[in-house]
């Protein structure tokens, strides 16, 4: 078995245990959508080398897409999510032509800066988007013959979109498309002296990912039944960041492990100490310290120190290219 | 027509870095299907050169023609498809991919538009794929085809940058130092392969070993100070008293690695 099937067989694997173990279906629908969030994250952070804080803007409007169009007209729910989508991948694309301008943390800044002006924006149509208090009352329809209104059917409909949307963002990252982002990852200036448009690529990079992320935005204002100011707001940019990192960015597995961590740890945390964020600090602050290639890395470790898990730890660190040290790039 | 157009032409190439002005009025013309050589102290500008004829630097003045067009302002990315294809003096590779992928990636170059589909895999059968393996057996790469390219030796990573250059299947190949840093059996094989290269492409490289410039290049240009000094068959560089003078004489003294 290859290495994609495996990673889609683990997310399966989750997608089929969150029930089991979870008692509520809200929280654990939460976790695949934030799953998607932060794999489409990966894309741009893991693949392409981009770490943007727009994604928060792509959630955002994700769910005032969907919230809106439920409440003012009469299309099907799955025309409400393909409007989602394409709202993400429209602005994306938009926000990502112009971020990429700029390299480095002037690109970083300029992510920040848009994740600010659709925010105000966002606060300031109070007549279209509720505002402070959100987009209220979004209805749930059914979805063909399957009624949605139950909270665990609705987990069944945003597993199967979870699953749908992992194998294609699978298929993206093994793709001549995704391959090239790898390298322009690991050196822009050769892959453009070899040919590529890199910002085309950049540019197509954000366009998925902002479809992927207005899609889950969607979904989640259709889980809570609100399009909520604090789904476009700057922190849930961080958040889709955080969980990307704490998974780790090599695979789009490991996202999915981000997710679930931050999600279910969340919820544990915040209703005991309402300080938990303070430890998820500390946890960034060891990821980024000790362990870069995050949860998923930890979990290959362990896997490795399993007594059966030898033969295919020689494997992997053969697979697992080394940090070079790096050397000067072409002048 | 008394002459044949040359493959690439510059005319009165000039780049700036800020006020320093690294190239100034250069003008070249290199003949198809010939090996064309550039010589010069450190500094001389012919880096600078190789970056504004690939379009890697926007040049401040003066024009570049490939077979006739202008293509001074064609972005360096779209010049790959046209023809043009380079390594680098400062070995610049995928580190973390291996090198079937490094060079999958240099054939791909050609045609990048094909990898902009998302959905596409890349197929067994690949084009690519296949042009990779014929430049990893030409370089006596394939042995190490699986390793990332940060972990190769030093030579075979001077192979390798060169290897980049050679899956674009360009027309005219430029090569920057290709044998800098190399072992003297390294030397030779380089050697060896650009006078290979130089049957089915237009080449032009940098080089400071003197015996494989006199020996393969048909002419050899002479740099200095962001300027072209002297051109000419080696015969007649060799014995120009100026290019003595300027040039070889340090490299006697051993100025020039
Ligand atoms: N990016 C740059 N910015 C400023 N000066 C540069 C830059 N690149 C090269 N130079 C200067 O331009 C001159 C020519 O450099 P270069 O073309 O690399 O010479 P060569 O390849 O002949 O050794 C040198 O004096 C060098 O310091
Ligand atoms: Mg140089």
């Amino acid at each position: 078995m290859n290495r994609a099937s495996l990673h889609f067989l683990l997310a399966a694997l989750i997608a089929i245990a969150l029930p089991l173990f979870m008692r509520s279906g809200t929280l654990a629908s939460e976790v695949l959508i934030f799953a998607m969030a932060a794999a489409a994250c990966n894309l741009l952070l893991g693949y392409t080398g981009l770490l943007s804080f727009g994604q928060g803007i792509f959630f955002g409007l994700g769910s005032y897409a969907a919230g809106l169009t439920l409440l003012h007209t009469s299309l099907p729910l799955a025309l409400a999510l393909v409007l989602s989508a394409i709202t993400g991948a429209v602005v994306a694309t938009g926000v990502g032509w112009l971020s990429i301008r700029r390299q480095g943390v002037y690109f970083v800044m300029l992510t920040l800066a848009f994740s600010q002006f659709f925010y105000f924006l966002a606060y300031t149509f109070k007549d279209i988007t509720g505002g402070d208090n959100g987009l209220l009352n979004i209805p749930r329809p059914a979805i063909g013959p399957f009624s949605l209104g139950d909270s665990w059917t609705y987990y069944g409909f945003v597993a199967v979109l979870f699953l749908l949307l992992f194998a294609a963002l699978q298929r993206v990252a093994s793709s001549t498309f995704g391959r090239t982002l790898l390298a322009v990852r690991d050196n822009e200036e050769r892959a453009r002296a070899i040919g590529f448009p890199v910002r085309d690529f950049k540019i197509t990079a954000f366009a998925i990912s902002g479809a992927v992320t207005g899609l889950a935005g969607a979904l989640h204002a259709l889980l809570i039944g609100v399009a909520p100011l604090s789904n476009i707001e700057y922190h849930m940019s961080e958040s889709i960041l955080i969980m990307t990192i704490i998974g780790g960015t090599g695979n789009l597995f490991a996202s999915v492990l981000g997710a679930g961590f931050y999600v279910i740890v969340s919820d544990l945390l915040s209703s005991i100490w309402p300080r938990w964020l303070l430890l998820l600090g500390g946890l960034l602050i060891v990821v980024a310290l000790f362990m870069q290639k995050g949860l998923w890395g930890l979990l290959e470790r362990l896997v490795e120190a399993l007594p059966m898990g030898r033969k295919s730890s020689t494997k992997s660190s053969i697979e697992a290219p080394i940090q070079p040290e790096s050397q000067g790039r072409g002048i | 027509m008394s002459t044949q157009t040359p493959i690439l032409a510059a005319d009165k190439l000039s780049v700036r870095y800020g006020s320093f002005l690294a190239l100034s009025d250069v003008t070249l013309s290199i003949k198809p299907n010939t090996i064309h050589s550039v010589i010069g102290p450190n500094g001389a500008g012919k880096t600078t050169l190789f970056h504004a004829l690939t379009g890697r630097v926007r040049a401040s003045s003066g024009r570049i023609t490939l077979d006739g067009r202008d293509i001074t302002h064609v972005s360096d990315d779209k010049r790959v498809p046209l023809g043009i294809a380079r390594s680098f003096q400062v070995t610049s590779l995928f580190q973390n991919l291996n090198v079937r992928e490094n060079l999958r990636l240099a054939a791909q170059g050609r045609t990048p538009l094909q990898a902009l589909a998302p959905w596409r895999g890349v197929n067994p059968r690949d084009n690519a794929l296949a042009v990779a393996d014929e430049v990893m057996e030409r370089l006596e790469l394939t042995h190490v085809s699986d390793r990332a390219a940060g972990e190769l030796s030093h030579g075979q990573q001077r192979r390798l940058e060169v290897g980049m250059a050679v899956a674009a299947k360009p027309r005219l190949i430029l090569l920057d130092e290709p044998t800098s840093g190399m072992g003297i059996d390294d030397v030779e094989a380089m050697k060896a392969l650009i006078r290979d290269l130089g049957r089915d492409h237009t080449v032009l490289f940098i080089e400071h070993n003197m015996s494989i410039v006199m020996n393969i290049s048909d002419t050899v240009t002479v740099m200095r100070a962001g300027r072209v000094l002297v051109e000419g068959p080696p015969a007649v560089v060799r014995d120009d008293p100026e290019v003595r003078r300027a040039y070889l004489g340090n490299m006697i003294t051993g100025d020039i690695a």
